[in-house]
């Protein structure tokens, strides 16, 4: 029977072209819009490799406090907003923290291997940022004392594999701003977001000789469960008591990712409703020619109730002509769909689009499927010996 | 070869009725009709007078409103639509004025086609089959050629191939003929007299050309749903 479907189908292929073209069109774009809600999907259900719940990124402006004297103030600041009940650890980082969308990226290389590699997000922290982000490590330490003097780095998963991919990385050696020993592997670091793909990244040690407020002028502070509207007050007004020319910013983390998932949200959910638009019109035209098409075939379908198609036979038949019909269009998306990971064309990793294609022909499949069964009842409800005798 | 007595289709009693939200029509009325093994049975009467729609009871197309139709002494009103489309398939060929050729597929697989609905049935002994009955047409050398590349007479006897290639015991012929020419009309009917008389198949056709109905072993008249002779 599934021959004979194929040839029934190949030799009406003109008739069928526009539900052949229809079909394939709507694979595509359900494909390409798959890929990205894929792609978002898979990067949003993985680890960020942080913990943002209790922390709050404090932006910290020196107003017209002379240079010279900022970096002490920042360390007042910090002592202060340590000693506050309700805090549990501080720390000094750059404008890049996580959900920022800010990024401070470079090239970074083995000693022994001076080949070009992709930029690896940069991250300046001090030895609290390991607590108050509660970043897990896979290896080695993060930064303490024992460091002062050494330079030494603390390195990402996503790094360790890109430059030591089958060694331990612990007392190896980067080049990033001059050599410097790997202390210890981070699990994936993913401040870009929920929705970013996972990126090779690198910690520099604030030493002791970055007395310098620029580029460190920001804090990230981990908070104790239930601190609130108060202790951000307390904090604000330490800060402008200790230093009356400065203003602060205070953004819990959660808000912050809040804030960006939603910058990253409305275009996909924009774009998944002008999917689904489409997709309803799409329906509705197979809904529609296959109506046209039973009403036109009734003669057929009253012979072949005749020569002992049974009613459910019928409506299985049309069902089968449907997915053939959904099959030739889908061998023709697949064949476009193959292009993309070749071509590298929505720079997402190469399985996602192999699960978009078995997502966008799972669906295909369905929506033929659906829109198939009543015309199907409708073909198995036609009464042979009427519909013979209409021609 | 020889008519057995044993009936093949026995309808008894059978009145078909068309309601409507305004009107009854009544199509049959009171038909008893027995059709032996092997007979080659003609029906005939004017337009409207209930032909067509017997010829569906038999081929089990359609139910009586009253009475029953019996398959080999069975009756098959309890059947399902399952048991009934296996019971046409295996047992009733049909042959229509207007052919009912599937114009988008070629001669071979039109012929084909009742056997794609028999169970167990491989694509090999389907071609074999359809080749067959093809031969017995005469039209071996059109298997490729799609009904639009054919004649009318062509057309029909690819329809008598198709209702052949099942081996059924019973062919329903709904005027077989009305749609061709003498010369072609008399072609068909001498391949249905030619089954009747070398395959024992019993043919029950629908005619108007009374010169036709005379070659089969019995005509039976119809007037107003009713039998009349």
């Amino acid at each position: 029977m599934l021959k004979h479907l194929f040839t029934l189908i190949w030799n009406r292929k003109r008739a069928n072209a526009l539900l052949i073209v229809e079909i394939f069109l709507a694979f595509v774009v359900l494909f390409v819009v798959g890929s990205l809600l894929v792609y978002r999907w898979q990067n949003y259900r993985a680890p960020l490799g942080f913990a943002y719940e209790q922390v709050w990124e404090v932006g910290l402006d020196p107003g017209i406090q002379p240079k010279a004297e900022r970096y002490a103030t920042q360390q007042q600041i910090i002592q202060r907003i340590k000693s506050l009940p309700g805090v549990r650890a501080v720390t000094r980082t750059g404008s890049n923290t996580p959900f920022s969308n800010s990024h401070n990226s470079s090239n970074i290389e083995r000693p022994d291997q001076r080949i070009f590699r992709p930029p690896s997000n940069v991250y300046r922290v001090d030895d609290a940022a390991g607590d108050v982000l509660q970043v897990p490590l896979e290896e080695g330490r993060w930064f303490d004392r024992r460091d002062d003097g050494a330079p030494v780095v603390v390195i990402s998963h996503d790094m360790k594999e890109l430059l030591f991919p089958d060694e331990t990385a612990v007392g190896k050696f980067v080049v990033a701003d001059g050599k410097k020993r790997i202390v210890g592997v981070t699990a994936t670091y993913r401040a870009d977001g929920d929705f970013a793909d996972p990126k090779q990244a690198i910690f520099l040690r604030n030493g002791l000789q970055d007395t310098t407020f620029e580029h460190l002028e920001t804090l990230l502070v981990r908070v104790q469960p239930g601190a609130g509207g108060a202790l951000e007050k307390q904090i604000s007004a330490d800060i402008r008591a200790i230093g009356p020319s400065w203003s602060s910013n205070i953004t819990p983390l959660a808000e912050a990712r809040d804030k960006q998932m939603k910058t990253v949200l409305t275009p996909l959910v924009a774009l998944v409703i002008t999917c689904v638009f489409l997709i309803v019109n799409v329906a509705l035209g197979l809904f529609g020619v296959l109506w046209q098409t039973i009403n036109q075939r009734r003669s057929e379908i009253g012979l072949r109730r005749a020569i002992g198609a049974s009613a459910g036979g019928i409506s299985g038949q049309i069902l089968g002509e449907i997915l053939v019909v959904a099959t030739f269009g889908l061998a023709l998306g697949l064949l476009v769909a193959a292009q993309f990971p070749l071509l590298g064309v929505l720079g997402v990793r190469v399985g996602v689009y192999g699960t978009a294609m078995a997502l966008a022909a799972g669906l295909v499949y369905l929506l033929t499927v659906i829109c198939a069964l009543y015309p199907s009842r409708l073909a198995a409800g036609i009464q042979p010996a009427v519909a013979l005798r209409e021609e | 070869m020889q008519t057995s007595a044993a009936p093949v289709l026995q309808l008894t009693d059978i009145e078909k009725i068309y309601q409507t939200k305004t009107i009854e029509t009544v199509a049959l009325h009171r038909i008893n009709l027995t059709i032996g093994r092997g007979e080659f049975v003609s029906i005939m009467g004017p337009s409207g007078c209930g032909k067509s729609t017997l010829l569906s009871l038999m081929g089990l197309l359609d139910e009586p409103t009253h009475g029953t139709v019996a398959v080999d002494g069975r009756p098959v009103q309890s059947y399902s639509d399952k048991e009934l489309a296996g019971l046409r398939n295996l047992k009733i060929g049909f042959v229509f004025q207007s052919y009912h050729l599937i114009n988008d597929l070629a001669v071979l697989d039109n012929v084909e086609l009742p056997l794609l609905y028999r169970p167990g049935m491989g694509g090999k002994e389907r071609r074999q089959r359809a080749l067959a009955a093809l031969d017995k047409v005469g039209l071996s050398a059109r298997t490729g050629h799609f009904p639009s590349q054919l004649s009318g007479g062509q057309r029909q006897r690819v329809a008598i191939a198709r209702a052949l290639a099942g081996a059924p015991e019973i062919i329903l012929a709904d005027e077989p003929t009305g749609n061709l020419d003498s010369v072609m009309g008399e072609e068909i009917m001498d391949l249905l007299l030619g089954l009747n008389r070398e395959h024992g198949t019993t043919i029950v056709m629908v005619t108007h050309d009374e010169q036709q109905a005379l070659k089969t072993q019995r005509l039976i008249r119809l007037f107003d749903g009713s039998q009349v002779g």
